[in-house]
Formats: C-alpha cells, structure tokens, sequence
C-alpha cells in the first residue's frame, strides 16, 4: 500500500504538471501564432503559399464552391483554400468554437442562426472599406448594385460583400387556380389592382374546410419575413429609424403601439375570421417540422423567401411566381435576404480572402454557382438573366419581373441587420404561440412581447 | 483454481420446465404487443427508404411504396461518399470500444474491490464528470485538443476511451461488486496477484456486463455527431452521422428524406449484427466461462 | 489500487479535469468567447436567480426527471423479467426491445413527428380504438413535455439490457432453494431477485438522473424549447445562452449550478442505498 501511494503520488505530480503547463499556455497566443511569422510576410503575394479557409454549412448548396476552387487555385498559385464545413444546427457553436480555440476561418457568412449585426457586434468582423481600396474592388465591376452594397455598411465603413440575393415573393398552384376558375395573380409590382384584398378574395374560393384533414385546403401561407417584421407589411414600423445607423441597435422598439397591433390583427384575420389560412399546427400535421404544406399541394398562394423555388420542379403540381399583392405600404413590399461574404477579424491573410471572395463574384463564377448550387439567386445582375431561366415549368420572363420589382420594392428582412435577432425570434415563437392557438388574445402578449425585446435588445 | 466453489449459475433456461401456465402465455402476448411497438420504426425507415422523391411530397403519407425504388440504396454512394463514411466510423468506433473495454475494466475493478480512504472521492469525482454537461466543456476541450496539435485527425474521438468512460466504469464496478468475495478469497490463496485475479476471475464472470459496455460503447461512437463535427474538417475524414446531417443541412430545400432514411437503415446493420452476437452472452454467459 | 485506476487518473487530469477547472473559471466570467473573459465575481449566479428563463427550465427539468425516471426503469425491469424465463424467439424480442436506442438523430426526430402528428399520427390513431380523441402532442404546450416524456420509453430497451445482465448474477441455486421452501414469484422477486441486482438498480436511478437533468438533443432538434417555452430544458437553456446569446461566462455558471445539485441529489442517493443495495464482494482496507 505505501507503495502504491507513492507511485501514485509521482504520477500525480506528473499530470498536474502537465497540467498546469496546459493551462499555462492557455492565456497567451497558440504555438502556430509563434511559430509561424513568415506566413505573414507571404500575404505581399510572392513566396510561400497561403492557406485560407473558407467556413460554411455542409449541404450541396453551400458545398458546391469546393468545386470551384481549383479554377481560383490556377488562377492565384500561391494561394490554397480550404473548406472547414458544419451542419446547420453546428454552424454557430462550430465558428465560435474555433475563433475561441485560435483557429478562425478567414470567410464566412451568417449561415446560423446569428445575423450579420450579431457578428458585427460582438467585434468578429474585419472592416473591409481600406482592403477593398488596397485590392482595387469595386461594386460595380461585379454588377453589385450599391444600394446592396450598403446593407452591410455601418457608418460608411463596409463590413460584408453581398453574395447571393433572396427575395421575398409570391408561389402559386396553378393546378388550384385552374380548379376554381381563377386568373393567376400578376407578376407585375406595378398592377394596382394586385393587393391584399384581393388575395383573400381569391383565398376564400380556393378554400375548403373539412373534418377530413386530407381533404382540407387554404387558399394562402401568408409567411411574410419572420413575425417581428411582419408590421410593416401595412406600414406600421416596430423599430425606431435609427437601428440601420447605429449597428442593428434599436434606440426604441413600438411592439405595443396600437398600429402594430392593428397590423398583426390583419394577420391573425387570416386565420380566424377570413379561415384562409393554416394555423401552425396544421401546417406541420401536413408538412412536418420544417415543411411547408405549400410542397403538399394543399396551399393555393405561398408568400414566403425564394428559396421556396429549390425543388419545385418536383413538385406534384405546376406553380407560378406572382408580386407579393400590395398591402398598404407604397415602399415596401417584399424582404430581401442578401447574404454576405465576410473576413473575419482574426484572418492572417485579409488580402488573399478578399482575392477569393472576388472570384466569387465575377459574372462567370456566379453564373456557374447558379447550376452548380442548384438555384442559388445571384447578387450579379449579369449573372441574374442565367438564374431567371433555371426553374423548369416557371416563365422565366416572371421571374425577372418578380425578382426586378421585389428590389425595387426591397427591404433588407431584419433577422440580418438587429442585434441579439435569434433571441428575439426564439421569444416571438413561443410568446406569439398562445394567439396562435386562441388561447390568449393580441393585446394580452403584445405588452410582454416589447418588455422582452427591450430586455434582449439592452444586453 | 479447482478450489473455487462451482456457483450453480445456470442460466435460468435450464432449470426444469414448468407447465405453460398463464403467467407466460400473459408475458407472450404482452412482448408481442411491445415488439410491434418497438419494431414499428424500423418498418418506417425501411418503407421510407424505398419511396421516391416525389412520394415523399405526398400528404396524406403513403402506407407502402407505390413503386419500390430499389435504386435508393446505389444512390447513396453518389449522394455522399457512403463508403469513406462508413470505414471512418468503423476504425473510430472499434477502437473506442476497445480502448473502453480495457480501460474501463481495468478502473472500475479497481473501484470494486478497494474501499479505501480515497475511493469515495475519486468515485465522486468519476460521477461529477458526466454531471457537466457537454456544451459547457465544449469550448475548453477543444482548445485543449488544438494544443495538442490533434485537430483533424481521429484521436479526440478515440484516445479519450483509452482512459476509460466514467459511464462504463460505473457500471461495470456495480457488476463487479456482486461477485462473490470467496472466489477472490480462494484466488488469493492460490497465489494469484490481483492482476491475475482481474482477467482470471472478475472478467469471465462478467461476461454480460461486458458484452453491454461493447454495444453500448459502439453505439455512443457510431451516432455521435458533436464531436466528429467539431474535430474533423476535412470531409474525407468524416464520419456517417456528419455525412447524414449533411443530408438536412439545407435551410433552403427540402431535404431527401428518402436518402436519409436509406442511410440510417444501412448504419444499423453493424449495431444489429453486433447486438444479435452479443445478446448470446445474456443467455450464456456465465455458464461459457471457463472455471477451471 | 491506484494500479487500477491510474489509466483513469491520468487521463481523468487530462482530459476531463482542465475542461471542468477552465468553466469552473468562465463561471466568474463575463465571456463573450470572442474577447478574454472578464473577472465579475458571482455575478452570474445571482443573475439567473432573477432571470425567468432560467426558472421555466428548472421546472420543465424537473417535471420531466420525476416523472420520465422510475416509470422508465419499471419498464426496462419489467422487459428483462419477461425475457428472463423460458420463452420461445427469445433473442429475437430482445433484439426488438433494444431496437429503438440504436437508431440515432434526425431518423428518430422525424420518426417520432410522425407518430405524434395530431392528425394522422399512430398515437392518436391508436387512441381512437378507445374512443379517446388525442391532444396536438408536440404542439401543444400542455402535452409536448408528456410526448417527449413518452419518446423517451421507447429508449427503455438499454435499461433492460443492463437489468438483463444483472439476473444473470442471480445464483439460480438460490432461486431453486427458495422454490423449494414454497416461496411464490412474488417472495422470490421480492426477497432474492431484487436485492441481487440492486447495484444495477442504483447504477440506473443515478444514470437516470444524471442523463435526465441533462436533456438537451430532442429539445434542440425537435421543439427547439416551445411550444410556448413547455421544453425549455435545463441544458437547452444553457446551450442557448452561451452559443445563441455569446454568454459563455453565464453559460458555465449554469452548468456548474447544474453539477453542484446533481451532485447532491446522488451523494442522497447513495447515502440512502447503503441499507438497500447488496453488495457482495469488496474489502474494506
């Protein structure tokens, strides 16, 4: 036994000096930090080769740029990228994991739950305005319109380079239509006739209810945005104008004033008084977790991003893209979701990152990222006239004017540019759940709700 | 070792038939009805993984397929590279297993038999390590491991068994607490060191409980998508569950349900071979070990 | 002794020892993991005593273990009795009992949506042959937490392969002895079988336990906390904090909160187990 204790006591020794010696390079910078200096010298372009990664979520259309990059690879033969990838559900503990453990990526974009005022706030981005300078980028050798490019300015300094635009837009069962003999919705913002009302109009006579869930169908899924964004469908603006100036930080939020209130009224009208549109939990009794009951033919219009366009040559059904109907707001229509290109604060190599994410852009690779992707929207217009023509069944001619009159009516949807946003979405979900069941009215939880986004807001 | 007592521990089996009685004809039917329950879904996966794309749009959902795509389990292998997969989380999850079942064997015999001063508190401080939960540590371990240079390689998700699993030394010293303290006792008059004692008499006894620590150690290695996601980044490393997420992964389309399914059907087959190996040993166990 | 469980301390220090200690010290932190973590003293853990969140997923926590817990170990016991006689496909229904716990992740997820679908869902069709109409399930605040809890049966395999394993230990010598005194099942049961595997019983109240307080996977990927905060675990609230709300610091002083009560609770356990569980071997030196 004594024997023993003293082994023991040896090896304990041991690993609480290893220990210790673990914990003591914890602080400082990593061995590679050290170790490597001349890696920084190569970013002038001569010399050795630089490794940039580039961060992203591991599904086919997100991983198809690893295809592209042997043609970057020729072209620039001292850079190699390489792909660092994580499911969805990952994507955010996976970056933070790394940026915590000193193995930043170089690009990345807000594929996770967090947005872009998320990353800008909490100091992980790289501002880009003086590194564009230095590479010579410029918006417009990319046909990148600059009302895009200032989505992710703050206070003129630029901090991501959009990559991919999607719109929100109007799907439509043309199989739904045809049976209640009625025309399809326009694809022209400019049609004034084309407005909510009239939606609800053609809703109701595509609507049937019945004990038979397998026979009950709605006429609209209304899905505007995300529920906090909603409000300004009709003109009512739940956060103060200064958010957009002052990095995604609301100086006021106005969830309980009696327009927004009004404004989501119309909403819940939908679903109680007009009966033309599911609740939540028929939607996911028809489609599951995630789906979307449009996929299942039993929705007539589906309002929603135009990511809803993936996959439609699948369907069981023909569909059509219309205007979102105009609803009250003259300069608002439809969310835009444009996702940026961004270099994170900790890259060693800004300039070689920014090399990439310009091939990224250039008509050809964009154009190519269309059919590769399997139909992502392409922030360069050039490239835009390959995306219009990309859904088999669906006039490509609709498309454009859709896509042409969603920007010209375009928002940036909030869930990008408010800070602490998926904290605020997560409490929408489950705040607005018991209006969704009738179990309690607009007017209880909207107070509730603007305490809580303040609270969220402040942090 | 003739000196060991022979315990009469025939399985249960072997003991004289009792009349078919209504005891065991009540037990019969209520397996049945649990079984079907339990084995509904695999007829799920099974009928899913055979539907097509198309189907699977359908609402209300099809029972059966209406055309059997047989095809589905070719087209995995193009889909993602099935077969790296596949290997990766083989080598990863034999080694663990083996790494648990030495290691764990080993410590927990250790807690078993001395109830020293200290034991108590090194058992504490074994359970308080599963008492943290795995998000918390995240961050630490990773930055551990990336000291250790061992980012993109297979030993975070190895090595660490080759310590031991505090899940499976805890339950292996519960196993090893019910051996008979005379067996030790003629052990150790035969001479044997404790070494000795550990592979000749506490681990053919416990051939059940080890059985269960292999399949239970394969499973945790085999399914675990935290780790391997954290660690691997290069996709010729990866395992299935990183494969299959991959497969989900898309907020912009709908996910080929149908292929997952095909995938999780096909990642069972290891899991059930081993398991229909394995559950010999809850039959036969102890009676196989040779007391000689 | 400490031959044995060298491999353990050893890799113990290593690998499990500086991830807790480094927490241990986030816990005092504010730590946003982008910048060093700052020294703010307990303040974390007054916070969560005011903060509603943290009080929910207490409760749901709380809810799910005392209710999930024993009813799961009753059936896994129940199992293994069963499939300890003489009964013919024996293999074959223990293969089928453990089935479920080796299908893993978005298979089982978007297995379980379907069974618990309100509409065309097997449970309710199940239900109706009894004339009973069945809830929304898992989107219904007031059942989502009973339907993860239900979920969480079909997992009751594992325990009866552990309790399986146990009555293998069970001398049958004895068993036959006390037959022959004319004892029923019951008094078997009762009196040689159960404290014959109570150390497999204790192993899988304190497992049970530990796993329990920390649900987090079905949360995560199949009620993302609601409906209506109704799943709003314990760990999934953590997880939130710190990987949602870049609240590290905070995060950790939740998980060591966590650890310090699971702690107590087992250390009661094991206190209690003393007159219960029958160990047969081990000197105490």
């Amino acid at each position: 036994m004594k024997k023993n204790r003293k082994t023991f006591g040896t090896l304990f020794a041991a690993s609480a000096l290893l220990l210790t010696t673990l914990a003591g390079c914890s602080g400082g910078k990593s061995v590679e930090d050290v170790a490597s200096p001349g890696s920084n010298s190569s970013s002038g372009g001569k010399g050795d080769k630089v490794t940039i990664t580039y961060y992203t979520i591991d599904s086919e259309d997100r991983t198809f740029v690893e295809k592209l990059i042997p043609d970057f690879e020729k072209e620039h033969p001292n850079i190699k990228v390489k792909m660092e990838k994580a499911p969805y559900e990952q994507f955010d503990s996976k970056l933070q994991t790394l940026i915590a453990g000193n193995k930043s990526p170089d690009i990345t974009s807000h594929y996770g739950y967090g947005g872009f005022a998320e990353y800008y706030n909490k100091g992980m981005l790289m501002d880009l305005t003086d590194l564009m300078q230095e590479t010579g980028f410029k918006a417009e050798d990319y046909n990148i319109p600059e009302h895009l490019m200032d989505i992710y300015k703050v206070k003129d300094h630029t901090y991501g380079i959009p990559l991919n635009m999607y719109v929100t837009l109007m799907m439509y069962n043309k199989d739904m239509f045809d049976a209640a003999k009625l025309s399809y919705p326009p694809s022209d913002y400019e049609d004034k006739s084309w407005t909510f009302d009239k939606m609800v109009e053609d809703a109701k006579k595509m609507t049937v209810h019945s004990d038979d869930i397998t026979k009950t169908q709605y006429g609209v899924d209304f899905t505007w945005s995300e529920r906090d964004m909603r409000p300004l469908y009709f003109g009512a603006d739940p956060y103060s104008a200064d958010t957009w100036t002052n990095g995604g930080v609301p100086s006021e939020t106005h969830f309980d004033s009696p327009e927004v209130i009004a404004a989501y009224h119309k909403f819940f009208d939908l679903i109680f008084k007009d009966k033309v549109s599911p609740n939540t939990e028929w939607s996911k009794s028809v489609a599951g977790q995630n789906g979307d009951p449009f996929v299942a033919g039993k929705i007539g219009m589906s309002v929603g991003g135009s990511w809803i366009m993936a996959g439609s040559n699948d369907f069981p059904f023909k569909v059509g893209v219309a205007a979102v109907p105009w609803g009250g707001n003259d300069k608002v229509r439809s969310p835009l979701f444009v996702d940026p290109l961004l270099i994170l604060k900790d890259s060693k190599h800004p300039k070689e990152a920014m090399e990439f994410i310009k091939f990224l852009l250039t008509t050809e690779v964009q154009e190519k990222s269309i059919e590769l992707s399997g139909g992502n929207p392409p922030v360069n217009t050039k490239a835009a006239e390959t995306y219009y023509k990309h859904f088999e069944g669906v006039d490509p001619e609709d498309v454009k004017k859709v896509y042409e009159g969603a920007v010209k009516y375009g928002y940036e949807s909030f869930n990008h540019l408010i800070v602490h946003y998926s904290q605020i979405n997560d409490m929408f979900i489950n705040e607005l759940q018991p209006v969704e069941t009738g179990h309690k009215t607009l007017e209880e939880v909207m107070g509730t709700i603007q305490k809580k986004v303040t609270e969220i807001i402040k942090r | 070792m003739s000196s060991i007592p022979s315990l009469s521990t025939r399985p249960p089996s072997s003991r004289p038939r009792r009349k078919v009685g209504p005891v065991k004809i009540i037990s019969l039917l209520t397996l049945i009805v649990t079984t079907f329950l339990m084995l509904l879904p695999l007829f799920f996966m099974v009928m899913t993984s055979l539907k097509s794309k198309k189907e699977m749009l359908k609402f209300p959902p099809t029972f059966l397929p209406e055309s059997w795509q047989w095809s589905n389990y070719t087209e995995i292998f193009d889909t993602l590279q099935f077969g790296t997969l596949y290997k990766n989380s083989l080598i990863i999850a034999v080694l663990s297993v083996i790494g648990t079942l030495i290691s764990s064997a080993l410590v927990a015999y250790g807690f078993a038999r001395y109830k020293g001063k200290g034991n108590k508190i090194w058992f504490m401080l074994l359970l308080s390590t599963m008492m943290l939960p795995y998000p918390a540590i995240m961050i630490p371990q990773f930055i551990l491991f990336s000291k250790m240079n061992w980012i993109d390689t297979f030993l975070p998700l190895i090595v660490p068994a080759f310590f031991g699993s505090a899940y499976n030394i805890f339950l292996l010293r519960q196993f090893f607490t019910t051996l008979p303290e005379e067996m030790f006792d003629a052990g150790r008059i035969d001479g044997c060191g404790e070494l000795r004692m550990w592979r000749q008499i506490a681990l053919p006894l416990s051939g059940p409980a080890l059985a269960t620590v292999a399949i239970f150690a394969f499973i945790y290695s085999w399914n675990d998508l935290l780790t391997p996601v954290l660690y691997l980044s290069s996709s010729d490393k990866f395992t299935l569950p990183v494969g299959m997420a991959s497969l989900t992964s898309s907020r912009f389309r709908i996910p080929p349900w149908h292929l997952l399914m095909v995938a999780s059907v096909l990642a069972m087959l290891p899991i059930v071979t081993l398991f229909a190996v394995a559950q010999k040993q809850f039959v036969e166990g102890i009676v196989l070990t040779g007391i000689k | 002794m400490y031959l044995f469980i060298s491999p353990w301390i050893i890799g113990f220090l290593i690998f499990a020892l500086y991830p807790i200690l480094s927490s241990f010290y986030y816990s005092f932190t504010e730590y946003d993991i982008i910048h060093p973590p700052k020294f703010v003293g307990l303040a974390n853990y007054t916070e969560m005593f005011h903060n509603d969140l943290f009080w929910k997923s207490v409760v749901v926590t709380v809810r799910y273990t005392f209710i999930g817990v024993p009813i799961s170990m009753l059936l896994s016991l129940g199992f293994a009795l069963l499939l300890n006689q003489t009964i013919p496909l024996k293999g074959f229904f223990r293969t089928a009992m453990y089935f479920p716990s080796m299908v893993s992740g978005v298979a089982m997820s978007l297995l379980w949506y379907w069974i618990f679908n309100p509409q065309i869902g097997l449970f309710n069709y199940i239900l109706s042959w009894f004339g009973i109409q069945g809830p929304s399930w898992l989107m219904n605040p007031d059942t989502a937490l009973y339907a993860l809890i239900i979920m969480s049966f079909w997992g009751a395999g594992a325990g009866m392969i552990l309790f399986l394993a146990g009555l293998q230990g069970v001398p049958s010598s004895l068993v036959e002895a006390a037959e022959l005194d004319g004892a029923g099942r019951l008094r078997i049961f009762w009196h040689i079988t159960l404290p014959m595997i109570s150390p497999v019983l204790l192993f899988q109240l304190i497992m049970g336990l530990i796993d329990s307080f920390q649900v987090f996977t079905q949360a995560f990927v199949m009620t993302q906390g609601g409906p209506n905060y109704s799943t709003w675990f314990y760990v999934y609230n953590l997880y939130t904090s710190a990987f949602k709300e870049y609240r590290a610091g905070y995060s950790s002083a939740l998980a060591w909160v966590l650890l310090i009560v699971v702690m107590l609770c087992t250390a009661l356990i094991m206190k209690l187990s003393n007159r219960f569980v029958h160990y047969e071997g081990g000197v105490n030196k």
